[in-house]
């Protein structure tokens, strides 16, 4: 039996650690530097910001730039996507009384949810899981959100610079001096174009990698520092679109089932949320866990195939889609966490150090909220007569977030996305044991496999997916359209996956990518085939990473232009 | 309302998408519409743009404007303005144009709408329409203030001649900025084979995709393209496979053209082709599946193989025109 993980991606991390090379004179100096504008990273800034008007002194140490914030998409939000229906805690604790919920960009709040297990035919409504009941919560575009976090961040002094990759991580002496951003400008081959422009070096006094899932520096930096949790990552692949629709939502709705198959053969765990985004906007999306082992698993057509049904597709007639996004999830839970949350000037925060609750559908409040410590830590060590350079400085963070809510709650779940592993049936009265005893019964840890473990099985699930009417339905293409993705196509590759693979492998490839980024190429004798790509229809989702293969930063400004999302 | 438009030479010709925003500039209702040559040996074309309603044409001819750099033409467009109080500066859509136009806008403090395909006068006043959200809505775009700056889409209008007869022709002494002299032109390059128009001047379009089947099919194309004198455009997938350079790509990552004739041999149509050639005013689609959503937005579809139809379809163009 075939797996991805026997065609491992060319990839070294190595190559992506590096000592600072630019002379002295030309580095860009910052004071603390926060890769990503997201909610973990915008947090961080928001909250140094908070310290530091509060502390001119160490303000004025920290240079003429005291915080800075890389973001690799076009505009802060650009990449964000999520369901999103957010526990306003992390907010709460990060503004206190500077401002109110009610000022932020919500879709307000949580009116009545339900959960239905879904067949082809019918939808039969359960009890919500304890873990997914969502009373005070706040629906959001997390991209939206992300927009506004980020002119909050700017009026608290933070320098975002967006369509800028946190390429290579500058480390020096064992510590991490900052990034190297990627060029800008090469065509295909890797060859300068008229327009180029390289990177340089960022260097800061303490570095927070806010990546989100399957962040390139993160991935990186927990190889270099050795810093994996005692389960390896996993993950799951989440595909949604944003409707206009003629009549409103009222309630958030949950689905399990169908499409999905129960079996533990299969091993298709996943479900479908659909949220309304006040009264002429829904959005409805379908997330899978990436151990899935069917070649022809596509995501995005389940999530076709999920709206035809006759329930749902009453709720989008008359409408119309505006958006269509795609992104991974880590779902590895309390296990997979890395061993430690910081290294020598460097801080791992929200989702790209895996800080997801997989039963309650939620990680924003964790991210804003280790965002929040990490700044508070960072501050911390950047007080005179400490510095963050040495070992241990940082540690403060690690007992932070041990001490904090998010600790406490994963580890109350922290074998239920395992039980999963078992099917459907036999995963759901695992959890409901799990969540009876707060995760005591059955004891664990239970075993993870990375998701690029899994062996490939065929089947003929490809027929079920509905040819795309352009109305209801989608192809992939059309799709990534509505992704605002318009990336610059002679520009070097940044997929790193093997090209010559078995049939099985390559298949495995295209149906997964959501973006149609991979195509089965020509045989290559011994039912080997070539691979061909399109880069410049990733949507950056992170799938890839996951099985088999490597997603590394493209060009500053590439990929999608999420807005609503 | 009184118009500058700014006339790009390409060797010793006007070029036909500046001519046609100076033709669209004289039906706006302004009698003096003023058109501006710069170059070296220039002067011998401006009378030509007479014909296409200009007023009055400044020349500015000078060695120092040889090399198509910006900021030189910058200077000499923002003394324009100063001195004769132009209150609107048009341009046609072109590498040199976008510079000059973006950085008369930072001289002059001006705004600059871009991207226009078509402008109206309404009370009075100028009013752009500007394509949107991949050119699924057209948006109204204003000026604030004079000088109102305005860039349009390459091919938005036809180069149609009126009844003007001889302009008036005014040398124009340059005076550079310092600054303006601190880029020299090292090298200029052009792209090998260029025997037919550009993609953006041409008015016909052949594209080739995918369903040409082989690198070597492109010939197709280019011979019904030299048949009816057009130029030869690619899809992504053909340029991402290395069939055809991407200086030819047509699409959201590419080229957007708007001929008069666009023809596309075994092209699927996914939007990412279709935002760069929908504004084409006839679309002629020839793909073996029925099914293709390029029929939705064609003016005549043909299925059939294109490796069949097109070698007669060459023919008889060859033919007619011939006789």
């Amino acid at each position: 039996m075939t797996k991805p993980a026997d065609y491992p991606s060319p990839f070294l991390p190595s190559e992506f650690v590096a000592p600072p090379t630019d002379p002295a004179d030309e580095r860009i100096e910052v004071g603390v530097l926060i890769v990503g504008a997201g909610p973990a990273g915008l947090a961080c800034a928001i909250r140094l910001g908070q310290l530091l008007a509060d502390s001119p002194e160490t303000m004025e140490r920290l240079g003429d730039v005291p915080v800075a914030v890389v973001e690799k998409g076009k505009q802060p939000g650009s990449h964000l996507l999520s369901g999103a229906v957010v526990n306003p805690r992390g907010l709460r604790r990060l503004f206190g009384d500077r401002r109110r919920i009610e000022e932020m960009p919500f879709y307000g709040p949580v009116h009545g949810e339900s959960v239905y297990f879904m067949t082809r035919r019918a939808a039969m409504p359960i009890p919500a899981p304890p873990t997914m009941r969502n009373e005070g919560n706040h629906i959001a575009s997390l991209s939206r959100l992300g927009r506004w976090l980020a002119e909050e961040a700017e009026e608290g002094g933070a320098m975002i610079l967006p369509e800028t990759s946190a390429e290579k991580l500058l480390v020096a002496d064992g510590r991490v001096r900052g990034i190297r951003t990627g060029d800008k400008g090469r065509g295909r081959e890797g060859e300068p174009l008229g327009n180029y422009e390289p990177g340089s070096d960022l260097v800061a006094r303490v570095t927070v990698l806010a990546e989100g899932t399957q962040g390139h520096l993160t991935g990186v930096a927990l190889q270099h520092f050795g810093l994996q949790g005692e389960n390896p990552q996993v993950w799951a692949l989440g595909v949604k679109e944003v409707w206009k629709v003629e009549k409103p939502l009222r309630s958030i709705v949950h689905t399990m089932g169908w499409p999905l198959r129960p079996s533990p053969r299969y091993r298709e765990f996943g479900g479908s949320f659909i949220y309304p985004m006040g009264d002429d906007m829904l959005t409805i999306g379908m997330v899978v866990g990436l151990d899935y082992r069917d070649a022809a698993l596509s995501v995005h057509d389940v999530l076709q195939e999920f709206k035809t049904h006759p329930r749902i597709r009453k709720m989008l007639e008359g409408g119309e889609r505006v958006q269509w996004g795609a992104k991974t999830i880590p779902e590895g839970g309390f296990y997979s966490l890395p061993r430690k949350l910081n290294a020598p000037g460097l801080l791992l925060c929200g989702d790209g150090a895996g800080m997801v609750n997989v039963p309650a559908l939620k990680g924003i409040h964790y991210a804003l909220e280790s965002g929040r410590l990490a700044a508070e830590a960072a501050f911390g060590a950047l007080q005179r007569g400490t510095t963050p350079a040495t070992p241990g400085a940082l540690d403060a963070y690690d007992d932070a977030v041990r001490e904090s809510y998010i600790w406490k709650d994963l580890y109350e779940v922290r074998n239920m996305r395992q039980a999963f592993g078992r099917g459907f049936y036999l995963g759901g009265a695992l959890a409901s044991a799990m969540t009876v005893t707060k995760g005591r019964f059955p004891p664990g840890p239970f075993r993870t496999e990375p998701d690029a473990e899994q062996e490939i099985i065929a089947t003929d699930r490809a027929a079920s997916y509905p040819a795309p009417d352009g109305k209801l339905t989608f192809d992939k293409l059309s799709s990534v359209f509505l992704s605002g993705n318009k990336t610059r196509d002679d520009q070097p590759n940044h997929i790193r996956v093997q090209t010559k693979v078995p049939r099985e492998v390559a298949e495995l490839w295209t149906h997964m990518c959501p973006a149609q980024v991979y195509e089965v190429g020509a045989e290559d004798g011994d039912g080997t085939v070539i691979v061909r790509l399109a880069p410049s229809n990733c949507v950056q989702c992170g799938a890839i990473t996951a099985k088999g293969g490597r997603l590394t930063p493209p060009e500053g400004g590439s990929g999608p232009e999420y807005t609503l999302t | 309302m009184s118009i500058l438009v700014f006339l790009e030479h390409h060797g010793d010709e006007l070029q036909k998408g500046a001519l046609g925003v100076l033709a669209k500039a004289a039906s706006l209702g302004d009698a003096d519409v003023a058109a501006v040559v710069l170059g070296s040996g220039v002067k011998p074309l401006a009378s030509e743009a007479g014909r296409f309603g200009a007023a009055k044409v400044f020349v500015a001819d000078d060695a120092a404007l040889e090399a198509p750099l910006p900021q030189p033409r910058v200077d000499v467009l923002a003394k324009l303005v100063r001195d004769h109080g132009f209150e609107s500066v048009f341009f046609a859509n072109s590498v040199l144009a976008a510079d000059v136009a973006a950085g008369l806008s930072a001289r002059l403090d001006a705004g600059l709408n871009w991207d226009l395909t078509d402008v109206v006068a309404q009370d009075g006043k100028l009013v752009g329409k500007r394509p949107a959200l991949q050119d699924s809505v057209y948006v109204d775009v204003g000026w604030k203030g004079t000088a109102r700056l305005a860039l349009f889409r390459s091919g938005s209008f036809d180069a149609t001649t009126t009844q003007g007869g001889e302009p008036q022709v005014e040398d124009v002494a340059i005076e550079l900025e310092e600054f303006s002299q601190a880029a020299k032109m090292v090298e200029q390059a052009h792209e090998a084979d260029e025997s037919g128009p550009s993609i953006e001047d041409a008015d016909v379009v052949v594209a080739g995709g995918r369903g040409l089947g082989s690198p070597e099919a492109f010939s197709l194309a280019e011979d019904l393209a030299r048949a009816l004198g057009g130029a030869v455009g690619a899809t992504r997938a053909v340029v991402d496979a290395g069939w055809y350079p991407y200086s030819q790509q047509v699409g959201q990552t590419g080229k957007v053209v708007s001929p008069k004739l666009y023809v596309a041999l075994g092209i699927s149509g996914a939007i990412q082709h279709k935002v760069g050639m929908q504004s084409s005013n006839v679309i002629v689609a020839i793909n073996k599946d029925p099914n293709a959503p390029i029929f939705e937005f064609s003016d005549l579809g043909v299925v059939g193989d294109v490796h069949t139809i097109v070698p007669k379809l060459t023919e008889l163009v060859k033919q007619r025109r011939g006789s």
